[in-house]
């Protein structure tokens, strides 16, 4: 696989694939994948060798330069793409149309060859040749209207995006979805493709639900906090859920059902309001949401979120403590489980990077292959040997 | 027949709830005959509502009671033709189903079961309760959103979905991978891992630095002005996110500020971070003369990155969505006609995916038992009388 992405959608994409043991081959320009200047860097301090998202997104990768506007380095990218199973490239900034090694190029000297694109809105529709960014697909794909929750006044309190370029990775994640899917047509009659994906739709598949409510007519959800109380009391309001402060941070929570309800009282050492009308059936207390997280918000600052966790989990009831990335890093279940992978890169050091959410009971995946290339660091091995 | 990737493959359905149906949505939309198996013991609890009509898809449905030693006879007898079978019980159940991938595998050697759970199906804390929207707190994906000095964000509808997708992927992995060996694989799938998975520079930030990662709303650690600016209308924005200097001066040619555009403090985009707040209310003056659709036009028509904040039912009016083709218009069984999604990538000159209506529990009984399992009319009806077929 040659993956001349940059950036986040695209190497994403080929970081999954190498996971899943292709040998991939990233096609960096001169300068290096415009992640490399992205953070973040140890002690802050740029390098592009050491940036973590770079890191990150680009282990198990082989590593090579090529100036595709010179005559040289298309040749060489030619000799690459003809042996390739799959490209996937991620423009702007660079397209392989633009040096003449698109699709239609590529596919005469490599008929079975699957060419993957990720741009912004895909290759169709009014606006195709439109730009956007991690937080503009945020706001336009619904997303960014329910991270907040509801607000007390919505006009002085706009949406937020989400942290971390989810719209960037969902674009990759789909990639390799119809990437993959692809590669099995390809193994069993020959084919190849050519994939568009749009990382607008792929932001916007993630709200099907959303979706087919509108369909049928439903109202979005108001972020304003007094219609969402409204809604309650009219009884159109979902499951109670949410997260209650703790002393040493947040504990998650969702005891909906009045089989948990009944446990979670136990867990509360059955208080006298649990009687009060408003709370004893399970519509009730959706009806007085806001007074019951109150009440339950003065019992849990009590506890640490871990022990409470704890005893909700012991009762089996949805429960669970508001993790920060170092209780990640310290927590024995992912440890067990040997989701960090620990990586020796020659600049950055030794990092645990997170590895794959899945186990293949006959395929031992290839998590710790290598570390993220270094800039040109197997030019020699690769670019010498074509031809 | 159909030329889709998945042609030839069928899936034995028996997961439910938002994840795993949504897998399987992937699945059939490119072409895999997915048979969902359900009960009216237990419906899948989005029965009957919008949201089931999106996860279920272009499936087959049939009933069964898998609880039923009769019925637990007839989905062996379903996974000797499957290639595929997917489940999302609580860690546990399918054993206690008497359902194991030993016993699976017995019936199908080269079959792919994917078992997907909260924490996944090893480790302490295999057995831990879970919904998606609390693994999002659990697995620190919520923990790096917010506003500076912000709670927690209570919000944000992912695990779900983005676990469904993720499934879709390591099953056609799993394929392409059996079509070169000829072997099946057991897949052991964490939610909350797949959650993490997708914070690598948080994770990797607190490594380096020993911090956890600052909460910047809608600002950037790399670029500015980066944010939304308030539009014509109640709660109404636009999204502007500025990448260079091209981009810059684009904007502030949109704005009409050749002063900004001049000003040297502002060139680069260390400048602009440096000055972000005063930049921010520059471009809010223009912005609040506007609709944000409107905004978002004189801006894209200059190269300028954006776009308005959109609820649900804004982004189903979406222009894009239905010119697009992501969107289509599908004649339904209620006689009513409505605008369903379908996949965000094309297959250029492929077959259009598979879209079709969200079956009921039970429509694809005959089909299933009779059709593909061989009973004769009088056996199906006396295992429905049995509450086996149910």
């Amino acid at each position: 696989m040659l993956d001349v992405g940059q950036g986040i959608s695209a190497p994403y994409c080929a970081k999954i694939l190498a996971h899943m043991g292709a040998e991939v081959i990233k096609v960096e320009p001169p300068e290096g994948d415009e992640a490399r200047r992205a953070g973040p860097f140890p002690g802050e301090v740029p390098n592009p060798e050491t940036s973590g998202l770079f890191l990150a997104l680009n282990v198990n990768k082989y590593g090579v330069t090529l100036d595709l506007a010179s005559s040289g380095g298309a040749k060489a990218f030619k000799n690459l793409a003809a042996n390739a199973d799959i490209v996937i490239e991620n423009p702007p900034p660079d397209s392989l149309e633009a040096h003449r090694l698109g699709y239609e190029s590529l596919r005469s000297i490599n008929p079975g060859l699957i060419f993957t694109s990720i741009t912004p809105f895909g290759n169709r529709g009014p606006y195709k040749d439109y730009k956007a960014t991690d937080l503009v697909l945020h706001h336009m794909s619904g997303h960014a209207q329910g991270l907040l929750g509801a607000v007390d006044d919505p006009d002085s309190n706009p949406p937020i995006r989400a942290g971390g370029h989810q719209a960037e990775l969902v674009g990759g994640m789909a990639a390799a979805t119809a990437t993959l899917m692809a590669l099995y047509r390809k193994r069993m009659t020959g084919n190849g493709s050519r994939i568009d994906i749009s990382s607008f739709e792929a932001m916007v598949n993630q709200h099907i639900s959303g979706l087919a409510s509108s369909a049928y007519g439903r109202p979005a959800p108001p972020r304003d906090l007094k219609k969402v109380q409204e809604a309650a009391s009219a009884g159109n309001v979902s499951a109670i859920g949410g997260i209650l402060p703790c002393k040493d941070g947040y504990v998650a929570v969702s005891p909906r059902e009045d089989v948990q309800w009944e446990r979670w009282l136990g867990v509360l050492g059955n208080p006298e309001w649990a009687t009060d009308d408003r709370y004893t059936t399970r519509d009730a207390r959706q009806k007085n949401s806001p007074s019951l997280w109150k009440l339950l918000s003065e019992w849990s600052s009590n506890y640490s979120k871990t022990e409470i966790a704890r005893w909700g989990q012991e009762q089996r009831i949805p429960c669970f403590a508001v993790n920060t990335v170092l209780d990640l890093l310290n927590d024995e279940h992912l440890a067990q489980r040997e989701f960090f992978v620990e990586l020796n890169h020659p600049v950055a050091g030794t990092l645990k990077y997170p590895g794959a959410a899945y186990r293949f009971s006959n395929t031992q995946l290839p998590l710790a292959a290598r570390p993220a290339p270094l800039l040109g660091e197997h030019n020699r091995s690769i670019l010498e040997n074509l031809d | 027949m159909n030329d889709l990737p998945l042609n030839g493959i069928r899936v034995l359905d028996l997961s439910w709830i938002i994840a795993g149906p949504t897998a399987t949505r992937f699945l059939a939309m490119m072409g895999a005959e997915v048979i969902k198996v359900g009960s009216a013991r237990r419906p899948d609890p989005s029965t009957g509502s919008p949201p089931f009509r999106a996860y279920n898809q272009s499936k087959s449905y049939c009933s069964l009671n898998i609880s039923d030693p009769k019925g637990l006879e007839l989905v062996k007898q379903l996974l000797v033709i499957s290639d595929v079978v997917i489940e999302n019980f609580a860690v546990g159940v399918i054993e206690r189903l008497g359902l194991s991938y030993e016993v699976v595998s017995a019936q199908r050697p080269d079959i792919i079961m994917l078992s997907s759970s909260g924490t996944g199906h090893t480790g302490p804390d295999k057995d831990y309760v879970a919904y998606g929207s609390l693994l999002q707190h659990y697995t620190g994906w919520n923990s790096i959103s917010g506003n500076p000095q912000g709670e927690p964000v209570p919000g944000g509808l992912w695990a779900d979905p983005w676990v469904g997708m993720e499934l879709a992927m390591v099953t056609a992995a799993a394929l392409s991978s059996r079509a070169l060996n000829g072997q099946g694989q057991y897949v052991d799938f964490s939610m909350a891992e797949a959650l993490s998975a997708g914070i690598p520079g948080a994770i990797l930030d607190y490594q380096m630095n020993g911090r956890v990662p600052e909460l910047m709303g809608n600002r950037d650690e790399l670029y500015a002005p980066h944010g939304v600016y308030h539009c014509v209308g109640n709660d109404r924005w636009v999204a502007i996110a500025v990448t260079n200097d091209d981009e810059w001066q684009s904007l502030c040619g949109v704005i009409q500020r050749p002063d900004l555009a001049e000003d040297t403090r502002f060139a680069g985009s260390d400048g602009r971070m440096k000055h972000r707040d005063e930049l921010d209310a520059s471009i809010s003056q223009w912005t609040i003369r506007f609709d944000d659709y409107e905004a978002m036009r004189l801006l894209q028509t200059a190269g300028v990155p954006s776009g308005p904040s959109l609820d649900i039912s804004r982004v189903f009016n979406e222009s894009q969505l239905r010119e697009g083709g992501y969107l289509k218009t599908i004649q339904m069984r209620d006689g009513e006609s409505r605008d369903l999604p379908g996949l965000p990538w094309r297959f250029d000159g492929g077959q259009e995916p598979i879209l079709t209506e969200a079956p009921v529990l039970g429509q694809h009984n005959e089909y299933v038992y009779q059709e593909l399992l061989g009973l004769t009319e009088q056996e199906a009806t006396r295992l429905v009388e049995e509450q086996v077929i149910y």
